[in-house]
């Protein structure tokens, strides 16, 4: 408990489709622990609620109705927070077959709280890093200028000349070429595994105790992808810290993390060590087992055999199955769990040695 | 681009007085209007030129050496003249967009940030009919308000000799201000651009890292839309000032032109059309500078 | 507060929003009332035209100046002589409709003859557009048109040429525009490989199937100029002179009056500006939304 850096509890948040006058269910109830010291990958198809979940730790979700439930507990030693803390005040729920159908919410009031309790720990204590690094730094202002901008607000190297020492330094520790160069560069003058590494030195420049890596490799070329994928193992192992690592790529989220956490629907399906999880077969959840199937192993690449998909689409999170959400697509139903695998949601079984599986075939 | 537009400018001014019955550059080049017979005889004693391209460049000289001829009805130089009144229209145009910026920034702001809420649709509404109001009547309006409300008569200062108190200036500055159009355009562009650029992802990265959102999403949020949407509501606030100047016989360059299209003073309106020119190209070459020097990818031209 | 309510059961694709929410009834509005001005205003053309008018325009009536609206026999009240306003106000269109319609129609036709030459030949002739926009552009129309007044005379003709030509590169960038998207689209290679006629691929495909909804709001919103510049110029002095009524003139008129208290003189003719102005200005941008796809309210 006490070693946990940030531990999410029953976080939900929904969108609302005024077209079809429903909700989208992004993330459904998604409770996660991250311990210090630790690298968590998150990983899933597209739509699982993924990204969500960590826009909503970061307070950044502004569409609405946006978060609704949850408990976000953010705890580095000096500071102990619940990034969540008031947020009944402005939320009125109501359900019906215990689901969540009406939803009233004071967003003005709620956004003014929610960056209250954000102020001093957004940017400064977790930093974040976000896929398309392009887009995501400002095309006005030269890269260095934009490290030293987040050493200043968030290090007590707050004099002009110092901050620029220091972000000259995380350039240097991102192994970008010419750092010195590239400090006066706008991103625009940048390749994109460039900007990724400029981005990871802004967020990390600003010495946070938790960093999260959202598709950091989606979008890049794929050689440049394992050299960001090589220079976040490396600074993982300098600097030991803490990180979220979300993505699609398994690849990527087996050679980085030591606790995944498996997402579909807007829920955590599997969670337990890396190496259990990521071995794909019968002590997993049959999502897991399909996912690390899908991945066309060198052989098969070789022999062009047919790739394994997942039959069916990926869950749509407004139209909702009564029972497990994997079920239509599961192919490891058994006769003896089909009736409550259709009806009945599992909730996340003890797999032994840490894992979790919310899966029947894991039922005591 | 610039330089082309202003050698342009001047080509539809010639092509048009060139066209005009009456021969226009007799008066502009030789002063006065003097009978057929003479004004041949003048011509070719002095050497005047007949072709059209040679009159068009002795025309464009004598401009760009700042003889605008004299003024039909008034006997003076058109130029000094010009620059005197072109003051008054400055500082009524220059008024006028401080007053439809002080309206619709807050305005467009507001529902960027806010999205749309149940104001917004009056809001629209009233900038329509804002801008299908009569500028004249407008003025008109406040100038009966500010009569028989408040007691100001800003009629004519200047030939008054009076000193012009403050108020004078802000009546017609406020009307030209609110009734030109111009709110309506500037709050829809400046919102669009706004609520778009706060969407961005590099915004949210600041966001995200706790810097303050305005300081990054100023450049291209708000200092961009704002330059572009002004810089082409300059013609339309000079054409709403010719009007104004009228309401509130105001001394300017709209006055001017009024008069001089009414005696047909060929000088001084080719002036002030050329001068109207010369203001909209200053007013985009500000906006391209301002682009410019924000861009870090455009290059000077 | 803000409240998201889910209807409980199965979610259609396509639900029936109750027709108050839908984003097109405040385009119908829109156009509705556009519709109707446009058809006041032809009607009373066409009255003005026929002489078939409640009074006499220039009909004095000196016991009964400056009467307000409602007077029995004056439906909209005398100005400062006596004179029937209301006849006036429906005269007062004959001053703008014609020369109107002819500023609209020379910068459509010249516009779209332009732009399909510019489209069709690209580049360079894309790039003379652009010029001669900004070109025209630079001058305030109002000091264009106090120009060629000065130059040439003050008829109503000559300013409504000036107005339609000054339009005319407008137009051409919007026509050259759709003809690019349409060659990016391969519309226009499809059209050429079936083997139409370059005359039907323009007329036909480019201008009545594509073309329509921007010629027609440009309509709209060129009119709405036109009428605008006319009241503007009569307001001035330039155009119809007095006895002839014209929107602008008789605010004019009425101006000193205004400023005495007597507000209607002036108004009515001010009204009569706005709510016709505001008619063509939203039928224009109520068809735009009909027309070119709905945007999220």
């Amino acid at each position: 408990m006490s070693a946990s850096l940030l531990k999410i509890d029953n976080l939900r948040t929904y969108f609302y489709s005024r077209s079809k006058r429903a909700f989208i269910r992004s993330v459904d109830g998604v409770s996660l622990a991250i311990n210090r010291g630790e690298t968590l990958g998150i990983v899933g198809e597209s739509g699982c609620g993924k990204s969500v979940t960590a826009l909503s730790v970061m307070g950044l979700i502004t569409a609405t109705p946006g978060v609704i439930t949850g408990r976000i507990d953010f705890a580095n030693g000096t500071l102990h927070r619940n990034l969540l803390d008031g947020l009944d005040q402005s939320v009125r729920l109501s359900e019906e077959e215990g689901r969540i159908m009406d939803v009233v919410k004071d967003s003005g009031a709620w956004q003014r709280q929610s960056d209250r309790l954000q102020r001093g720990v957004r940017g400064g204590e977790i930093a974040m890093i976000f896929q398309n690094p392009k887009a995501s730094m400002n095309p006005f202002e030269p890269v260095g200028a934009q490290i030293v901008e987040a050493v200043r607000l968030h290090t007590e190297h707050t004099g002009k000349k110092e901050a620029e020492q220091r972000a000259l330094h995380w350039l240097e520790r991102v192994r970008i070429d010419s750092p010195r160069l590239r400090f006066h560069n706008h991103p625009y003058g940048l390749s994109g595994g460039m900007c990724q590494r400029a981005m990871i030195a802004m967020a990390l420049a600003a010495e946070p105790s938790l960093l999260i890596a959202d598709e950091p490799t989606t979008g890049l070329d794929a050689t440049i992808q394992s050299k960001i994928v090589d220079l976040l193992a490396e600074l993982k192992a300098e600097i030991g810290i803490t990180t979220l690592l979300i993505s699609h790529d398994m690849g990527v989220i087996g050679r980085l993390a030591d606790r995944v956490a498996v997402m579909y629907g807007g829920r955590v399906v599997e969670e337990g060590g890396a190496q259990q999880v990521l071995a794909g077969g019968e002590g997993n959840h049959p999502y897991t087992r399909a996912l690390i199937a899908s991945i066309p192993g060198a052989a098969e690449v070789r022999q062009k055999s047919y790739l394994q998909a997942i039959e069916g689409d990926v869950l749509d999170t407004i139209n909702i199955p009564a029972g497990c959400r994997f079920y239509e697509r599961c192919n490891r139903v058994t006769e003896a769990v089909r009736e409550r695998c259709a009806d009945c949601e599992p909730q996340l079984f003890d797999a032994g040695s840490g894992q979790r599986v919310r899966c029947w075939l894991f039922a005591p | 681009m610039t330089f082309f537009l202003l050698i342009g400018v001047s080509v539809v001014v010639f092509v048009i007085l060139y066209l005009a019955p009456g021969d226009p550059f007799s008066v502009l080049l030789e002063g006065e209007m003097p009978t057929e017979a003479a004004r041949e005889g003048i011509r070719q004693a002095m050497g005047v030129p007949t072709t059209w391209y040679s009159q068009y460049f002795a025309w464009l000289g004598k401009m760009l050496v700042g003889d605008f001829g004299t003024s039909i009805r008034t006997g003076m130089p058109v130029l000094p003249e010009l620059l005197r009144v072109g003051w008054n229209t400055l500082v009524l145009t220059g008024g006028a967009m401080l007053v439809t910026l002080l309206v619709a920034v807050p305005v467009a702001l507001y529902s960027a940030v806010r999205g749309v809420t149940l104001i917004s649709w009056p809001l629209t509404i009233l900038a329509y009919v804002i801008s299908a109001l009569p500028l004249f009547w407008l003025g008109y309006l406040v100038l009966y308000v500010a009569m028989r409300h408040f007691g100001i008569f800003p009629f004519a200062f200047a030939s008054l000799g009076s000193e012009p108190k403050l108020i004078y200036f802000l009546l017609p500055i406020l009307v030209l201000g609110l009734g030109s159009g111009a709110i309506s355009e500037v709050v829809r562009h400046l919102r669009e651009e706004s609520s778009r650029v706060l969407d961005e992802e590099y915004v949210r990265t600041a966001r995200a890292k706790g810097a303050s959102v305005w300081r990054h999403a100023f450049k291209e949020g708000f200092l961009l839309p704002v330059t572009a949407i002004m810089a082409t509501k300059v013609p339309f606030l000079i054409g709403g000032a010719i009007i104004v100047e009228q309401v509130f016989n105001w001394p300017g360059m709209g006055r001017m032109a009024w008069q001089a299209a009414q005696d047909r003073d060929y000088p001084v309106i080719m002036a002030i059309a050329i001068a109207a020119a010369l203001l909209v190209r200053i007013g985009t070459l500000v906006q391209r500078v301002v682009y410019v020097t924000v861009n870090p990818r455009a290059s000077q031209e | 507060m803000k409240r998201f309510r889910q209807r409980p059961g199965e979610i259609s694709e396509f639900s029936d929003l109750p027709l108050w929410q839908k984003a097109d009834t405040i385009d119908l509005l829109y156009v509705g009332y556009g519709l109707l001005i446009v058809s006041l205003v032809v009607a009373s053309y066409l009255l003005g035209a026929l002489q078939w008018l409640p009074h006499d325009p220039n009909a004095l009536n000196l016991n009964l100046l400056l009467a307000g609206p409602g007077t029995p026999g004056h439906l909209l009240g005398t100005d400062f002589m006596g004179r029937d306003l209301l006849t006036r106000l429906v005269l007062g269109i004959q001053a703008y409709f014609l020369p109107g319609l002819m500023a609209v129609a020379s910068a459509l036709f010249g516009g779209t003859v332009l732009g399909v030459v510019a489209g069709y030949r690209g580049g360079g002739a894309g790039l003379i557009v652009t010029f001669l926009g900004n070109l025209i552009d630079s001058f305030p129309r109002l000091v264009l048109i106090l120009l060629v007044i000065a130059a040439f005379k003050p008829d109503i003709w000559y300013i409504m040429a000036v107005i339609g030509i000054s339009n005319v590169p407008a137009v051409a960038s919007l026509v050259q525009g759709k003809i690019a998207m349409l060659r990016e689209k391969n519309f226009i290679e499809a059209a050429v490989a079936l083997g139409l006629p370059t005359r039907t691929i323009i007329a036909k495909h480019i201008l009545w199937y594509n073309c329509k909804a921007l010629l027609i709001i440009q309509a709209t919103l060129g009119m709405a100029e036109a009428i605008l510049m006319e009241t503007s110029l009569s307001y001035l002095g330039f155009g119809v002179q007095e006895p002839t009524p014209s929107w602008g003139n008789m605010v004019q008129s009425g101006a000193n009056y205004f400023l005495q208290g007597n507000l209607w003189p002036s108004t009515a003719p001010a009204l009569a500006i706005l709510f016709t102005i505001l008619g063509f200005h939203l039928l224009g941008d109520g068809l735009n939304n009909l027309l070119e796809g709905k945007r999220g309210r």
